[in-house]
């Protein structure tokens, strides 16, 4: 994928989405393509009325997040009880600044309230019961269970019945093919160079209560800083904290490796130490970018001034003008 | 084939106020027995995991250390704490966030990390799976003194409330934590604190967050911190140490510049034990203070801050 010309032009504004990364047949629809373009087209929208790439990345993924089609907010998958518990998170590439919650109950887009925490508190991460009092401060509004919960959320939960390492070993898995949802995530940068990384994901079906992934996880699961790159992940969260997946690409990037490399060689690192499939998406400061993924679909899309590039299975890379 | 290796802090913060050595008698005192603790255990056949759950278990019972028993307060005035495990062995990990009335929050992420096919739990998620697991529960009560009390107050006395440098500010020992190497060369990593006093509600810091505050890699090393949490977090400290070493470079020096890189990029001050995969250890703190103790080849080593190296020899 090609970079801005020439290191004195402007910063070309930029934006790259994910829908999750899995190995499941009944992922790979039509109706996630579209989600993940609508989301590529919300995230554009605000850079290129010159807006910031907070705000640009956080529309990306509220968009992504009121999808049902997907599964973060609205669609997410259901804990071992049938309840929703959420994570998301955001980072500022130029402070490092951070903001994340996790096992957070019933709110509609968990990425705003991340962004709450990284903007009105001292802290990174909030989780559980203190998120939801945190929420309730910041006047953000609970919604009851059933506006979050799709039917096919609720489908995984009855057929999986509690099995949640039968649900890893199918999702994530490229060697095995059945019903898998996952994380949606956001990479932007805009005019000023400032680079934004956010996820959002309501974890795996069936997962025990509290069970928190690698989307909250600073440097686990997302990761931005403005002299390096931007990164957000999806796929096995417990085996992408084990290698610790987006920083480890941030460091391939710091050591002048491109996106695309990065991430090729970080997931490949994650399928050799732990057995596991995921996807990653990362820019770097001059614009390149990476979009890989060892699980069989990962739906994502990449706006950049003039063309929107889109695909879900390998290989794949649809181009239309933006 | 290295031997046994122990090295274990008690938390790194401010230089404390003189009248305060009655306070840095407990944590050397704590520090060492915790050691020696580990290391025994060690030379009688336990692993590099269960070696690092001891050391910490020992550390959280000891009411001078801001871990188990003796966690500073949340702004409700209750004790919510994080601990996490990491085995070197195929980067197995487990961690808690904001978990309550567990006695050792450290052993409740080992069940975690052997009975579950999770990494991390969190609130009341789990306690609820605390209460599954067999771990020991206590009344919220048990776990609070008499001088986490007066740090709350005093947080809530401050005009602006928390300050998110106040872990290495006031005087405040944080986080503590071991790494171990066992006969066999396996390494293990263990982290645990009560958090930052006057923390909002649910506040999760760099303790359990691996590749933050923990991490451990049998082909590389391992490395635990301590300090203000959030810029841990921020510049993810471990992984960065992880880094450096699998570079070549000895376990002081990825620690020191680590922690550079942190202070500069973020100002955050911390410290951090750190062990390669030959036994060699880093003891690095910019706080000014952080009670370590390291026992190795029959060597005890000890200190109240990464420059004050005590050494003596014992036989056990």
């Amino acid at each position: 994928m090609s970079s801005a010309d020439g290191a004195a032009a402007a910063i070309q504004p930029a934006l790259i989405v994910h829908g999750g990364a899995v190995s499941a047949a009944s992922y790979a629809s039509d109706a996630r393509r579209k989600a993940v373009n609508a989301a590529a087209l919300a995230g554009w929208e605000i850079l290129q009325g010159n807006g910031s790439a907070l705000d640009a990345a956080e529309a990306a993924v509220r968009s992504m997040e009121d999808n049902p089609v997907l599964e973060a907010g609205t669609g997410c998958m259901l804990n071992e009880l049938g309840q929703v518990e959420l994570d998301a998170a955001i980072m500022h590439g130029r402070t490092l600044e951070c903001g994340a919650v996790a096992g957070v109950a019933n709110v509609k887009n968990p990425i705003s309230l991340a962004r709450k925490v990284m903007e009105k508190t001292s802290h990174c991460l909030i989780v559980g019961r203190g998120a939801n009092v945190f929420a309730d401060r910041q006047g953000i509004a609970t919604v009851p269970l059933e506006e979050l919960v799709s039917e096919s959320a609720l489908k995984e939960f009855r057929a999986l019945n509690g099995n949640y390492q039968n649900g890893c070993n199918d999702f994530f898995n490229p060697r095995t093919v059945e019903e898998a949802h996952d994380t949606v995530g956001a990479v932007a940068i805009d005019k000023h160079g400032d680079m934004v990384a956010a996820t959002s994901t309501g974890g795996n079906a069936a997962k025990l209560v509290g069970r928190v992934g690698d989307s909250p996880l600073v440097g686990v699961g997302l990761y931005s800083d403005n002299s390096t790159g931007c990164v957000s992940c999806t796929g096995h969260g417990e085996s992408i904290i084990k290698v610790h997946l987006a920083s480890r690409i941030s460091m391939y990037m710091e050591e002048g490796i491109s996106p695309d490399e990065a991430t090729r060689k970080a997931l490949l690192y994650m399928q050799e130490r732990t057995g596991y499939g995921a996807g990653a998406i990362a820019m770097d400061k001059e614009g390149k970018v990476g979009i890989n993924f060892t699980t069989k679909y990962m739906a994502w899309a990449y706006i950049t001034e003039g063309k929107l590039q889109h695909g879900m299975l390998h290989k794949e890379s649809f181009t239309e003008i933006a | 084939m290295p031997g046994a290796v122990v090295l274990v802090h008690g938390g790194a913060g401010k230089i404390p106020k003189a009248n305060n050595d009655v306070d840095n008698q407990a944590r050397l005192y704590g520090v060492k027995s915790a050691a020696t603790a580990a290391y025994e255990a060690l030379l009688a056949g336990a692993s590099a995991v269960d070696a690092a759950e001891t050391a910490v278990r020992c550390l959280e019972d000891f009411p001078v250390f801001n871990a188990g028993v003796g966690s500073r307060l949340n702004l409700a005035g209750e004790v919510e704490m994080d601990a996490a495990i990491m085995d070197g062995r195929g980067l197995r990990a487990g961690a808690v966030g904001a978990v309550k009335n567990v006695k050792n929050p450290v052993s409740l992420a080992r069940k975690i990390m052997d009975l579950t096919p999770h990494v991390l739990l969190v609130g009341e998620g789990a306690s609820q799976f605390a209460q599954e697991s067999g771990v020991q529960l206590v009344p919220m009560q048990e776990l609070i003194t008499e001088k986490s009390r007066r740090a709350l107050a005093q947080v809530k006395s401050l005009p602006f409330g928390i300050d998110p440098k106040a872990e290495e500010e006031e005087e405040e020992h944080g986080t503590v934590g071991a790494a171990v190497m066992d006969t066999a060369g396996n390494l293990a990593t263990s982290i645990s604190t009560g958090g930052i006093s006057g923390k909002h509600v649910g506040r999760v810091g760099d303790s359990p967050i691996i590749g933050g505050g923990i991490y451990c890699d049998n082909m590389v090393g391992a490395a635990v911190a301590t300090g203000q949490g959030e810029s841990i977090i921020r510049t993810c400290l471990a992984n960065n140490i992880i880094q450096l070493m699998s570079t070549g470079m000895a376990p002081q020096q990825a620690g020191d510049s680590a922690l550079e890189t942190m202070r500069q990029r973020v100002s955050g001050l911390a410290g951090v034990i750190v062990l390669d995969r030959h036994g060699n250890s880093g003891i690095c703190c910019n706080t000014g203070h952080m009670s370590w103790a390291q026992l190795k080849d029959n060597e005890l080593s000890w200190g109240l801050s990464a420059d004050d190296r005590n050494t003596e020899e014992i036989s056990l």
